[in-house]
């Protein structure tokens, strides 16, 4: 019986073994033909689905109107934004023609040689609708991956009836009128502190060679100020979601999250919700600003995909100004794109202000070279340190070098 | 040395294939080039003309795929991605280069798939030659219905285990040595190995075994650390699986059934939801410290050191993993108990043993003799329990900031961090390898050695 | 004398009885209790995922009615019913794999018997995961990653390796005399027909373990699924769409929903067992002399 078994398995093995590799060529409509293609469109779910009004099914018809030349047949899939880039990159051939994933994936998709670069025409459309900086976080080797359509950063939400807006400007300060929560054993937070006294990564963000640098006076003075910080009865740690429940019972008047949480605290505060860019805090008498990692989130395109010109047009279309603010209506998403910002009712939507600002000023670009994910667990290891009182003045030098060789080392 | 003892053939046969090409007639020769011939020419037509297909699809196989599969398997493709801009259209266009891990992985079929045609062909050798020998004997010669007909009977356990065999080997098996042979190759985020990668022979494991470097350190550290952890894990839920399914099952308990379902009610609901919810209550702000702290048994800004101290944590894993495990041990052993034959009990308390003699000489033997194999099963896969480290602990407390492991990390959860979050797939599988090695030999030997294994019908 | 004898005994039994009472409602307690305080989180009022008091303040059926109104970031019934399917299909396969191993390993003797347990013993000595990618691929050149098929790939997979756990039902077996078998083939019987009528009838206790292993794995594994299933969110299982609800984003107003879907997920496989539980018959005497 084995043998017969193993007659099937031969067979279907051999014949579904059958399918090569092939290139298509990239066609285009000649004039007046329709060309029939399928396109497939992988997004988060809250934008296709009917309670959140369906931006993607909205956005994908407009752009099939506006083009006439296609006749398009689009297929949805569910992917958030933060695991698009590893689906795609697992088999890229399989995968959707157009998605949105979150910048610092970028490298996974420019590892597995799965993202489309965008230029020409195509590229201006992008750089002179949005700032610099966004569009500078989705380069690799100067090569354009994406359409960005929101930035993604974290800043201050607080209880207006307790801090003023001056009192805001600095960590100190609002230590002294109420309860401060910050996210210490998170380590896309805690960095904020240790850039704002000049430590370094990868220089700009983009020489891999250069390394980490938070090492030295610097760094250690910002972990001695640290442990302080830890001691101060008015500062509180927020983990698995004390900060949130700590807003809600009234013990907590500010904290540190970004814009998935505002619905969230709009409901708990009302009026009384403010939110801020990031403040500054007092190091032996200096100021330091606080910065922030800063990202974004865009519309990539699929390198094997069949129809290249029509996925890199829908993609700029996904993120272009129509898009934008039905993005914004529908699910309150901070658009990035210049014109829009600067249009009346985005404006004064202190929200968008926020986040835009922190982008702007108090952050930096989160490093998206293939070392920074050695980045990550040291800085944890130093929060969770200090929160345990296992880092002391006392040995806060050793830790900190530590930290550092940590970052920099392959761990292999 | 028991292992080492000379192979002996259970199940002699006359019909070998040495014998075949030795003393076969020419039809069951020939069969050697054009399987199933010997078949046609001793009555057996339709077995014949099966064997014919099978080898003529395998042909077809491998001049259509496999040869190239098997081609690129040395180098591993090197065919980069193509990249051109078109200045009409405004877009750079793609054209796909090769793709190490397909190459890898079709490669890899394909030899497990002339193994088991070679395999095969050795068994339609050895059916040419038997049909002959039978018919120029005069005996009796299957047809193809009386062949399927032996299946209900003596071939049964083909019929019983080609199904599981067939899923085993291609969705466990295949894959199983395709992580062997990633250890051998760069296939890794560093050097950007990710798409293209080469073979690189022996160089991961040397970086393995060069204790100044921190993967050799860590490696040894965490080995130990598993070791401990899978001894206690087993040990701690079996006894006390054991003295719980007793107690129950004895007579003068009431409600069997009832303390039964309070039990397995713990592993209906999901264990990663289970355990989330107790690492959240046992963090240093969580509802264990809040709650002892408030009835005063610990000072007011303490909290015990469940996951911030590495020893705490390790018995603090240890303990929880007593509330997961007990359970599923409670339902096996409940049936197995059930199983002991009452007579024995009565005879034993008609000669008046009291209780624990009658646990050490009846149960505890009778227990141990079945479930011999099922502990070292479970020891294996404690070894390899992944959920219950990351879901509670995540490795924590990280000790040594430089090195990837925390802890309590186990081999299996510091492999997951290094494939899946750092992408380091060689040196993960090399890691599972040597875990492998280490674990295997012990667990063959004890296994073999076992009294379940030696003599199975002497219960 | 002996009535004293008589009712010390008497006495002494009941003690024994009543702390093992105590001690087993004790262990009732701790092993219960964190399912309590999840149905009591799920039935929880306040949101969010920390709470500084140890009972809900206010309680709600909110969270379930919204599991099931809420389609924006999952849609629960539909990856229910998924896992349903599949956990009921690959719950049958495992158990007749398994039962079909152990009974060929514990009562048939043939070539390959030996290796095959020396092989299964140490197959399990890999962890899966690293083979994932493998694995996906391999169901991609059979056809099963798209569309309604990925059910299938998922119930292939879960039941892929059930022929390697044999080691407990085949213990038992063992320890069913050969006697039986033995009668059983003089009376004229096949083989097949011994395991599909006496050996399985005897095997209660040993199926209703397999059953419910074999039942609850589809609905806790989410790596696996995950990367089977990856965009094609019609087919989701559900401890994807728990796993997801635990992410930043939604983990502030999704988590006693969390609660929730954990106590629905929970349901079925209680129920598997409470049917399950008259299986579990005590001893069983008589069988070789029947």
């Amino acid at each position: 019986m084995k043998k017969y078994v193993s007659i099937l398995m031969t067979a279907v093995l051999g014949l579904s073994l059958l399918a090569g590799c092939s290139k298509s060529e990239q066609s285009v409509p000649k004039d007046g033909e329709v060309e029939s293609i399928r396109l497939m469109v992988w997004a988060p779910s809250e934008d296709q689905s009917k309670d959140s009004g369906e931006w993607l099914q909205k956005c994908c018809e407009a752009f099939a109107k506006e083009h006439p030349e296609y006749d398009i047949d689009f297929v949805y899939g569910v992917a958030d934004e933060a695991t698009a880039a590893t689906q795609v990159a697992q088999d890229a051939e399989a995968s959707a023609d157009v998605f949105m994933y979150a910048n610092d994936n970028l490298t996974v998709l420019t590892d597995a040689k799965a993202a489309a670069k965008f230029g020409g025409i195509y590229e201006e459309a992008v750089t002179s609708t949005n700032s610099d900086t966004v569009v500078d976080s989705l380069r690799a080797d100067g090569y354009l991956y994406g359409v960005p359509f929101t930035t993604n950063t974290w800043y201050m939400f607080y209880d207006k009836s307790v801090f003023s807006e001056e009192d805001v400007k600095n960590l100190d300060t609002m230590l002294e009128k109420g309860v401060v929560s910050f996210p210490f054993t998170n380590s896309w937070y805690l960095p904020s502190f240790y850039v704002g006294n000049g430590c370094t990564l990868f220089e700009d963000g983009t020489v891999e060679e250069a390394g980490v640098d938070f090492s030295g006076e610097k760094a250690v003075e910002v972990t001695d100020y640290l442990i302080d910080l830890m001691d101060h009865p008015n500062f509180v740690v927020d983990a698995d979601g004390s900060g949130m429940a700590g807003l809600r019972d009234g013990s907590i008047n500010a904290m540190f999250t970004g814009s998935w949480d505002a619905g969230s605290i709009k409901e708990i505060l009302g009026d009384n919700m403010g939110v801020a860019a990031l403040p500054t805090y007092t190091l032996n008498g200096e100021e330091k600003q606080m910065m922030a990692y800063a990202g974004s989130k865009a519309i990539g395109v699929n390198a094997t995909s069949d129809h290249m010109v029509a996925s890199i047009q829908l993609a700029v279309y996904l993120g272009s100004a129509e898009a934008q603010k039905l993005h914004y209506e529908l699910r309150n998403v901070v658009p990035c794109n210049e014109e829009l910002l600067q249009e009346e009712g985005i404006a004064a939507d202190m929200l968008v202000n926020a986040q835009n600002d922190t982008f702007n000023r108090t952050s930096i670009l989160q490093p998206f070279v293939s070392k920074m994910a050695n980045c990550w667990t040291p800085v944890e290891n130093m929060g969770k340190g200090i929160r345990n009182k296992t880092v002391t003045h006392d040995n806060a030098k050793e830790q900190t070098e530590a930290m550092n060789d940590a970052m920099n080392s392959d761990g292999i | 040395m028991g292992i080492f003892k000379k192979k002996v053939n259970d199940f002699p046969t006359p019909y070998t294939v040495k014998a075949a090409i030795a003393e076969g007639g020419v039809e069951t020769r020939l069969s050697m080039l054009v399987m199933g011939l010997g078949n046609i020419m001793h009555k057996q037509v339709a077995k014949g003309l099966l064997f014919l297909a099978v080898e003529i699809m395998y042909i077809v196989f491998m001049v259509t795929n496999g040869f190239h599969c098997l081609a690129m398997l040395p180098s591993l493709g090197s065919v980069e991605q193509q990249e051109v801009w078109n200045e009409a259209l405004q877009i750079y266009e793609y054209t796909q280069g090769d793709n190490s891990v397909l190459i890898l992985l079709y490669g890899v079929a394909t030899v497990m798939l002339t193994l088991l045609m070679v395999w095969i062909w050795r068994g339609t050798v050895k059916s040419g030659y038997k049909a002959e020998c039978l018919d120029k004997a005069g005996k009796h010669v299957n047809t193809f219905i009386e062949d399927v007909k032996t299946l209900g009977h003596e071939n049964v356990h083909r019929l019983l285990m080609t199904p599981s065999l067939t899923f085993i080997f291609g969705l466990t098996v295949l894959p199983l040595i395709f992580m062997i042979c990633m250890a051998f190759t760069n296939y890794s985020k560093i050097g950007n190995h990710l798409v293209l990668f080469d073979w690189v022979g022996l160089d991961n494991f040397k970086a393995l075994f060069d204790s100044s470097s921190i993967l050799g350190s860590t490696f040894w550290s965490v080995l130990v650390w598993t070791l401990i952890w899978a001894f206690f894990a087993t040990f701690t839920n079996y006894i006390f699986g054991m003295i719980l399914a007793i107690v129950i099952n004895r007579d003068g308990t009431k409600a069997k059934g009832f303390w039964r379902f309070c039990f397995v009610l713990s592993c209906a609901v999901p264990s990663f939801v289970s355990l989330l919810i107790m690492r959240t209550m046992l963090q240093p702000n969580g509802a264990v410290n809040v709650l002892l702290r408030n009835l005063g048994w610990i000072a007011a800004d303490s909290s015990l050191p469940f996951f911030t101290d590495p020893l705490w944590a390790k018995v603090t894993v240890i303990v929880i993993n007593i509330w997961v495990g007990v359970p599923y041990t409670l339902l096996q052993l409940t049936g197995v108990l059930q199983n002991i034959p009452t007579e024995l009990y009565e005879a034993a308390r008609v000669d008046g043993a009291n209780a624990i003699q009658i646990f050490s000489k009846i149960t505890l033997p009778y227990m141990l003799f079945v479930t011999t194999p099922y502990l070292i099963a479970t020891f294996t896969g404690n070894v390899n329990n992944f959920n219950i480290i990351y879901l509670l602990s995540g490795g924590d407390p990280v000790v040594d900031l430089s090195s990837t492991a925390g802890s309590t990390d186990l081999l299996v959860t510091w492999l997951y961090k290094l494939t899946i979050d750092k992408q380091y797939y060689n040196i993960g599988a090399v890691i599972g390898i040597l875990t492998f090695v280490i674990l295997a030999v012990g667990a063959l030997i004890t296994y073999r050695n076992s009294k379940s294994y030696k003599d199975e019908e002497g219960f | 004398m002996a009535v004293k004898r008589e009712r010390s005994a008497k006495r002494v039994r009941i003690m024994n009885n009543t702390i093992v009472h105590i001690s087993l409602a004790i262990l009732a307690v701790i092993w219960v209790f964190p399912i309590a305080w999840v149905v009591l989180t799920s039935f929880r009022a306040e949101k969010g995922s920390y709470v500084s008091t140890f009972l809900p303040q206010g309680y709600t059926l909110d969270n379930y009615t919204r599991l099931f109104s809420d389609t924006t970031i999952l849609n629960f019934p539909k990856m229910f019913m998924n896992t349903l399917l599949i956990a009921i299909c690959s719950c049958l396969l495992s158990t007749f794999y398994v039962l079909a191993v152990s009974y060929c390993l514990s009562r048939l003797r043939f070539k390959l018997r030996k290796p095959y347990m020396n092989m299964a013993m140490v197959l399990g000595l890999f962890p899966g995961f690293m083979s994932m990618v493998a694995v996906y691929f391999i169901l991609k050149a059979l056809g099963l990653s798209e569309g309604g098929l990925i059910r299938l790939a998922l119930i292939l997979c879960y039941s892929g390796g059930a022929g390697l756990g044999f080691q407990i039902a085949k213990g038992f077996f063992d320890t069913i005399p050969l006697a039986i078998d033995e009668a059983a083939l003089i009376d004229g019987c096949t083989r097949w027909q011994i395991f599909y009528k006496i050996t399985l009838p005897l095997s209660k206790p040993v199926i209703v373990y397999t059953v419910l292993t074999a039942f609850i794995g589809p609905w806790v594994d989410f790596i696996f699924a995950k990367v089977i299933c990856r965009a094609n969110a019609d087919y989701y299982t559900v401890a994807i769409g728990l796993w997801r609800m635990l992410e930043k984003e939604y983990i502030d107003s999704w988590y006693t929903c969390f609660a929730a879907g954990a106590v629905l997920i929970s349901i079925p496989i209680a129920a598997l067992f409470l049917f399950m539980q008259r299986y579990y018959v005590n001893g069983m005497s008589g069988a070789v002399k029947g």
